[in-house]
């Protein structure tokens, strides 16, 4: 108990100094007074809103997506093995994120030199899809293999069909792992700046792009304001919704 | 159910982005801190053209993403040195000067400069130099770069981390072109570099910066405009043109080949020329402006100010930065690598 | 029908795979024997140079002491999110919301945090101001620019890859089983031992395997903690396709990497002669 705590503050300190200097008067790591001017300066900023709102969009479609794909893919590999595709996904970990995303921008600007198509929305959607997938899998398998897979044949000797067994027997045992798994898809998909930055047309600039350039260029605090202004929104957000849920 | 309903909206926008009446569009990508609060609304305004701006860090970051000819964008900013190897490249568009009126507002010396003698290609705006900011409270100022491999400043200093400034200020110290392109040059400038390094406390760029206010640092390689910034909010410090030389740069308006708009793109490096939008730019951002009207424009205390605009017998010391050859770049390159990984 | 709904339930990712796995390995493959052209890109001839550059004991040394680095950091994520992992598993009720709380830093842009990082590790930073008021040190420590911050900030990067895995393996089961543990007579560090750490066995791996490689990859992290005087593997990559434009040879060291860290994997797939994932 007191290991997770001491875990959970280390998490939270970096979270607690952004949000405390995002109030911070002055421009520099210097406090001089509390003031809203930043988060004013961040709402102003159409640039910043857009951005913001442009990642969550693609994390939300690429999560679902990828956790679609991710937990169906987890369940039959869980049924039976597969080489081809273990070794797929052992790629996709493998693979450093600035090659997947050099790789990506290939394979798109190949495409459209013959569909005529564009570097945007779509295609970061589904660079992000591509590589979380990986991870869904890792996360759902992992608790499968937990899991008794002779509960599913019973059901179906009891006269299921193979679907009805994997969602009426597997998949309510297996909701915390979809849900852990989701959870991390979104969180690499709304953070992700190196592929992101490669594959997204000259419309889709995300929050990771816009913080990047913000940051590296020595760090306004709107930065901060922001990045606090998100998480606050994140967590509300999902306090609202585990308080409308019906506990278990 | 939820993951079917999220499909839903991007489908609408899409729609709705269809039946909007269309304005003429310009995607430019700049450099993020060359735009002032009114830069771009003003000109939509006056034009009805609406501005989509990126931003990118450095000139690699930007030729990573134009490299292929069918990014998207427009206008792009590359600095001087990264003008002849983009029109080697293909990449960069003729410019019409009769579209180009406020050409004549330039300073003379970037009328006809090195790196693109009669304005083909590009339309240089802002520039800037390297050199020392220096603290004078936590230790004597340094002079000259050769200060900087003192032992007396030991944990108190940083370079910049880009190769072409270390190594850079090496070649200064030993008395050599700040372009030495020469193997047996690039050489001794690394063995300088590979005894400073012991003495550094790390390779930063704007990070610097905040070190400096906060009072961490004797000394730090540092742009003047960074060291402009640093000097408004902590006044105490001081930025010296260090007295064997110094490298000068300029970021310089350009338009890709591929682009679709370019009498747009020509109407807005215009607008760039413009006095009193470059006066706006150079004020709100601390970066030196190469329109000669718009420097008359600004504020008495900023036209004063050492680090923007340093006088002439300093500019004498001042070199242009140039594009290494190839091979001297991949050698660099590898030097640098060694550095770092030592 | 049996095999034609698995099929179904494989093809998606089997398609995402293809493109985002398949397409980009035989472009790294073909562009790791291509040359650099004068000012970057890609361009013929064919050739053995970047393999022979590889052979140099600069790069060697680099790919290794990433290696280390990548592994300590592991082990330390391992350390400190297994404890986290087993107070959120048995949270009970609210698991979900704790869960989604653990997340929350993790939705601020990385950099931001690493900035963060920097703020409270520097010399005129937090930690040390609360050493120095507390008299516990009279000087400020050199917290940051070194390898422990380095080590710091990917163990603090990779935290929640270590944590999730974890508990999706521990969620649910291990309180039961641990009751059963303590009434046939366990002690409590007995009943963490075969209980607890076997089911929590593959979690673990694939926590270890999470944080292991992209620790591999990074280079914001040890860039901007490091304060730039080091390059791991993660560096080196990033600048052959950004600052130095040396496709090639940036795609022959990704291989190389991308080929030693499978090499592993299949060596410990052998030895625990169980399937990976």
């Amino acid at each position: 108990m007191p290991g997770a705590l001491l875990a959970l503050f280390f998490l939270h300190a970096p979270l607690l100094v952004l949000a405390l200097f995002s109030f911070n008067a002055g421009r520099f790591t210097v406090w001089e007074g509390f003031s809203l001017r930043w988060y004013a300066e961040a709402w102003q900023d159409a640039r910043l809103v857009e951005a913001a709102g442009n990642s969550l969009l693609i994390a939300a479609a690429a999560t679902a997506a990828a956790t679609a794909a991710g937990t169906l893919c987890a369940w039959g590999l869980w049924k039976r093995e597969s080489r081809v595709l273990m070794l797929g996904m052992s790629l996709s970990l493998v693979t450093p994120e600035i090659v997947t995303g050099v790789a990506l921008l290939a394979l798109f600007q190949w495409l459209f030199r013959f569909g005529g198509f564009r570097l945007g929305l779509h295609t970061v959607i589904l660079a992000h899809a591509s590589f979380c997938l990986a991870f869904v899998v890792l996360v759902v398998l992992a608790r499968l293999r937990t899991m008794d897979a002779a509960l599913e044949e019973a059901a179906m000797d009891l006269g299921a069909t193979e679907w009805q067994a994997f969602r009426r027997v597997t998949l309510p045992n297996l909701l915390p792992a979809v849900l852990s798994a989701a959870l991390l898809a979104f969180t690499i998909s709304f953070d992700d700046y190196v592929i992101t930055s490669l594959v997204a047309g000259v419309d889709t600039e995300t929050l990771p792009m816009v913080l990047y350039a913000m940051a590296r260029r020595g760090g306004s605090p709107v930065v901060n304001a922001i990045s606090t202004a998100v998480v606050f929104l994140l967590g509300a957000g999902i306090l609202a919704a585990e308080a409308l849920r019906k506990p278990e | 159910m939820r993951r079917r309903s999220l499909l839903f909206f991007p489908a609408l926008s899409g729609l709705a982005g269809c039946l909007r009446p269309r304005r003429p569009r310009l995607n430019v990508f700049n450099w993020s801190n060359y735009t002032a609060r009114e830069t771009l609304p003003r000109f939509e305004r006056e034009t009805g053209i609406r501005v989509r701006l990126g931003t990118y860090e450095s000139n690699e970051e930007m030729l990573a993403r134009v490299f292929s000819g069918n990014s998207g964008w427009d206008v792009v900013f590359p600095s001087n040195y990264f003008i002849g190897p983009m029109r080697e490249l293909g990449l960069l568009a003729r410019l019409d000067h009769r579209r180009l009126g406020r050409l004549g507002l330039l300073e003379p010396r970037f009328a006809q400069p090195a790196w693109d003698r009669g304005l083909e290609v590009c339309v240089p705006l802002y520039w800037g130099s390297s050199g020392i900011l220096a603290n004078p409270r936590l230790a004597p100022a340094p002079a000259r770069y050769a200060d900087l491999w003192e032992l007396r400043y030991a944990r108190r200093i940083t370079m910049l981390d880009d190769p072409a400034e270390v190594y850079g200020a090496a070649l200064l110290k030993l008395g050599l072109p700040l372009n030495a392109s020469r193997p047996e040059h690039l050489q001794r400038a690394h063995a300088e570099a590979m005894l400073q390094k012991p003495l550094l406390r790390a390779y930063l760029n704007a990070e610097a910066r905040d070190l400096m206010a906060a009072g961490e640092l004797a000394a730090c390689q540092t742009w003047a405009t960074t060291a402009q910034q640093a000097i408004s909010a902590a006044p105490h410090l001081k930025f010296i043109y260090p007295a064997e030389g110094f490298a000068l740069y300029a970021d310089c308006g350009a338009i890709l080949r591929e682009s679709k708009r370019k009498d747009l793109a020509h109407l807005f490096l215009d607008y760039l020329l413009r006095a009193d939008v470059a006066a706006e730019i150079a004020a709100g951002t601390w970066t030196a402006t190469a329109v000669a009207a718009a420097r008359q424009l600004l504020p008495p205390a900023v036209q004063a100010m050492e680090t923007l605009f340093p006088g002439e017998a300093t500019m004498q010391r001042g070199q242009w930065f140039e594009p290494l050859p190839p091979a001297a770049q991949r050698l660099r390159d590898r030097l640098w690598t060694k550095l770092k990984s030592s | 029908m049996k095999s034609r709904l698995r099929t179904l339930a494989l093809a998606p990712a089997a398609a995402l795979l293809a493109a985002s796995v398949g397409f980009p390995f035989v472009i790294l493959a073909a562009y790791a024997f291509l040359s650099r052209g004068a000012y970057g890109g890609v361009m013929p001839p064919w050739t053995l140079e970047n393999w022979q550059r590889l052979a140099d004991p600069l790069y060697a040394g680099i790919l290794a002491r990433s290696f280390v680095v990548a592994a300590v950091s592991t082990a330390l994520c391992l350390v400190a999110g297994f404890p986290l992992a087993l107070f959120l598993a048995r949270a009970g009720r609210r698991k979900n919301l704790l869960l989604a709380l653990v997340m929350l830093p993790f939705w601020t842009s990385l950099l931001v945090r690493t900035y963060a990082w920097m703020f409270l590790l520097r010399d005129t930073g937090l930690v040390n101001t609360i050493l120095l008021r507390a008299g516990l040190t009279s000087e400020p420590l050199p917290l940051l620019y070194n390898w422990g911050a380095v080590v710091l900030g990917l163990v603090y990067a990779h935290l929640p890859f270590m944590v999730l895995p974890l508990y999706a393996a521990l969620e649910r089961q291990e309180p039961h089983l641990l009751e059963a543990a303590a009434d046939l007579g366990a002690g409590e560090w007995q009943a963490f031992w075969r209980v607890t750490l076997p089911l929590a066995a593959p979690g673990i791996r694939a926590g270890v395997l999470l944080v292991f490689i992209p620790c591999l990859g990074a280079f914001l992290i040890p860039d901007l903690l490091g304060g730039g005087k080091t390059i791991l593997a993660g560096t080196l990559i990033q600048n052959q396709f950004t600052a130095s434009r040396d496709w090639p040879f940036g795609s022959a060291v990704s291989l190389a990497l991308m080929a030693a860290v499978l090499v592993l994997l299949w060596l410990e797939v052998r030895r625990r002669k169980e399937p990976l994932l």
